[in-house]
């Protein structure tokens, strides 16, 4: 097998509230290859969060390593894991987080000026500006570019944010409950253009969601209770579960 | 890059930072303005002042020594281009007789008084020509019915009588014409220190006409005799003075000559070493600092201004960075790290000081270049005078603006903007992205 794309390795997640200290993540073990679609399914509060922004380089871990293609990379400086989580990962969450002030094409564009200077941003710009056209064809909103996220519906709001989160060419988007705020005919269409993105570009996803029958079309399921991963699941091989 | 793109963005999205931007523009322009007129007014006055002032003045010289030996030492100077001698006394002006009087109304409203009180100023008009702008302000004076008849000689006899030169105003107002007889008292005290004893002098002169400085501070004071006349009749000997007045080639180089003068009177005879050289600013030293005091006090009001227009801005950008909570959370989970998240708002603050100074400065010079047509304006509509030009004889509002100042003011505004900017920049970079990633 080659490399994951990204592994955890006892990922321990303590919060201090107060004097008391809660204790999240309980040594999470995971790990993620390249082009895979993992389903992270788990009931509310059971840490998927969390999980995600650990993973995501947003979040320190209290204890554990994070590796991304074999580098460990928990340690490294504010800048340096800012540079990776615009290098490597997208995000998509459930609530968009668009900026109200941009249009959709400017959100997604912005995505794209997070590491460069001002004057190589200049030379580029051409070519930036019509790869954030591009991204918003992909997802079907090139009739859309000036809207203003207030503007636009749910599901063209989440389009939007997946777009920005492609423009970087990330290996990996990690999504939190993506279509958890939409209608199911919406949620689909949204879903079926995630798995689009998986499939044409080898993108790997990381999609925490509570939809049973979602994550059974992902290529494996890992199943998080009170901060450990009690199960994970081939859906589209056999069916079988593998208990751990 | 994303900040510059972002912080313009947030900018023209949100017309509050208006509010930053006017505040700070509001107190650049004050400041240039208020400063500039301030200035302008400040160098009309010297200017006028030093108009009526010689370059340098040997105060009180002993009336022992006669002028021609002082005049080959001051001459002998190498910046000193002429001197010439005055006596000068006071005196009381006595009541013009029984006519109609005339009241001489200024712009502003107020009577321009003039007291009988007056500073006799005897001078040799030949002399004087090279040293002060006294041939001028004949000259200068537009009615001919007031004017002498020959500047060259003002104050040549008349008839049996020594002449006099009044201001124009005062003639005015007294309605006097040429020729009209003037009557002076005065007195000087004889005798030695314990028994002092007051003369009264009585003099008649006749009035050949009027001057005209362009400080009507120093017209309502001050009126000229031939300095002859006045040795006559103070009893003084031939070729006394009690003040020279002195030309220099380079009035720059003022405070050096004086001192070196100083010295050489001192040398010259020992009778002199108190006498003192001043130069024009020492002479007009409480009117010139009352203005420069006046200046920095309104600068010191000025300022609380910027910082108003500072508790402004940082009331507007702070309520910003909460605002923004969410979209720090997702630049951050974009590849924004805290210190480039924070500078977002820094720039939006330094953009927001920066056209605010620009503006400032623009609207500052503008307004300080047309105020004097605004103050026609609104004299000629609501006979409002806001800047009475008649108290120093000014033909307009006047105006000085110094690029330099401007330059002070701008970089104040910048730096207040940094500052102020600094703190709502530096609690975004310590917000917790999560925080607003987690909720909506
Ligand atoms: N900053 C924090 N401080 C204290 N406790 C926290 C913090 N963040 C999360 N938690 C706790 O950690 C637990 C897991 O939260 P998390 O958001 O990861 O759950 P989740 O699996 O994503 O749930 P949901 O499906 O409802 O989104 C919760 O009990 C929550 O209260
Ligand atoms: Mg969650």
């Amino acid at each position: 097998m080659s490399q994951p794309i990204l592994q955890a390795e006892s990922v321990i997640k303590n919060f201090r509230l107060g004097k008391e200290e809660i204790s999240v993540l309980k040594g999470v073990d995971l790990s993620l290859q390249s082009g895979e679609m993992l389903a992270l399914l788990g009931t509310s509060g059971a840490g998927k969060s969390t999980l995600l922004h650990v993973l995501g380089l947003l979040d320190p871990p209290s204890k554990g390593r994070i590796l991304y293609e074999g580098q460990e990379v928990q340690n490294l400086p504010a800048q340096q894991r800012a540079r990776l989580r615009h290098q490597k990962i997208g995000f998509v969450f459930q609530f968009y987080h668009l900026i109200p002030e941009l249009s959709a094409l400017q959100n997604v564009k912005l995505g794209s000026m997070m590491d460069i200077s001002l004057g190589a941003w200049w030379k580029r710009r051409g070519e930036l500006d019509a790869r954030a056209r591009e991204l918003l064809q992909l997802v079907g909103l090139e009739h859309r570019l000036r809207h203003r996220p207030a503007e636009l519906s749910g599901g063209e709001r989440q389009r939007v944010a997946i777009a920005r989160a492609l423009i970087a060419n990330p290996k990996l988007i990690l999504a939190d409950e993506p279509t958890g705020n939409l209608d199911s005919h919406t949620a689909d269409d949204v879903l079926e253009l995630l798995f689009r993105i998986n499939q044409e570009r080898g993108i790997s996803f990381l999609l925490v969601t509570h939809n049973e029958e979602l994550a059974a079309r992902c290529h494996r399921i890992v199943r998080l209770k009170d901060g450990v991963v009690i199960g994970e699941e081939l859906p589209a091989q056999t069916g079988a579960s593998q208990e751990s | 890059m994303y900040r510059y793109f972002l912080a313009l963005r947030y900018l023209i999205n949100r017309p509050i930072n208006l509010l930053g931007t006017i505040g700070i523009m509001l107190g650049v322009w004050s400041l240039i303005v208020v400063v500039s007129i301030f200035s302008g007014y400040l160098g009309a006055v010297e200017e006028h002042l030093r108009s009526s002032t010689a370059d340098l003045s040997v105060i009180e010289p002993p009336e022992t020594i006669p002028f021609e030996i002082l005049q080959r030492a001051i001459e002998a100077d190498e910046n000193v281009l002429a001197c010439s001698p005055r006596l000068l006394w006071y005196g009381l002006l006595h009541p013009f007789g029984a006519r109609v009087k005339s009241e001489v109304i200024g712009q502003t409203g107020a009577v321009v008084s003039e007291t009988n009180f007056v500073s006799v100023i005897g001078i040799d008009p030949e002399l004087d020509r090279r040293v002060t702008g006294f041939h001028g302000w004949l000259t200068e004076v537009i009615d001919e019915e007031m004017r002498v008849a020959n500047p060259d000689r003002p104050l040549d006899d008349r008839a049996d009588l020594p002449s006099m030169v009044i201001s124009t105003s005062r003639m005015q107002r007294e309605a006097a014409s040429i020729g009209d007889r003037i009557r002076l008292t005065t007195g000087q005290s004889s005798g030695s220190r314990q028994s002092e004893s007051l003369n009264f002098i009585n003099a008649t002169f006749a009035l050949s006409g009027s001057f005209s400085s362009s400080y009507a501070g120093f017209d309502s004071l001050n009126v000229f005799v031939h300095i002859d006349r006045m040795r006559e009749m103070l009893k003084s000997p031939a070729g006394s003075t009690n003040e020279i007045a002195i030309k220099l080639l380079d009035p720059d180089k003022a405070e050096e000559t004086a001192l070196r003068l100083t010295n050489t009177l001192k040398v010259l005879d020992p009778r002199m070493r108190f006498t003192s050289v001043r130069t024009w600013k020492q002479s007009n030293f409480i009117q010139l600092s009352s203005i420069e005091h006046q200046r920095s006090l309104m600068q010191l009001v000025l300022f609380v201004i910027m910082i108003v227009a500072a508790f402004l801005m940082y009331t507007t950008l702070s309520m910003m960075v909460t605002e923004k909570t969410g979209d720090i959370g997702i630049l951050t989970a974009m590849g924004g790290s805290p210190l480039g998240v924070s500078s977002v708002f820094l720039a939006c603050g330094l953009v927001i000081a920066l056209v605010g100074s620009v503006l400032g400065v623009v609207t500052g010079c503008l307004s300080s270049i047309y105020l004097d047509d605004f103050n026609q304006w609104l004299k000629a509509s609501f006979e409002i005078d806001l800047f009475p030009t008649r108290i120093y004889n000014l033909k307009s509002v006047p105006y000085s603006l110094d690029p330099l100042w401007m330059l002070i003011v701008s970089a104040i505004a910048l730096m207040v903007g940094l500052v102020v900017s600094g703190l709502p920049a530096w609690r975004a970079a310590r917000l917790d992205p999560l925080q607003s990633l987690r909720r909506d």
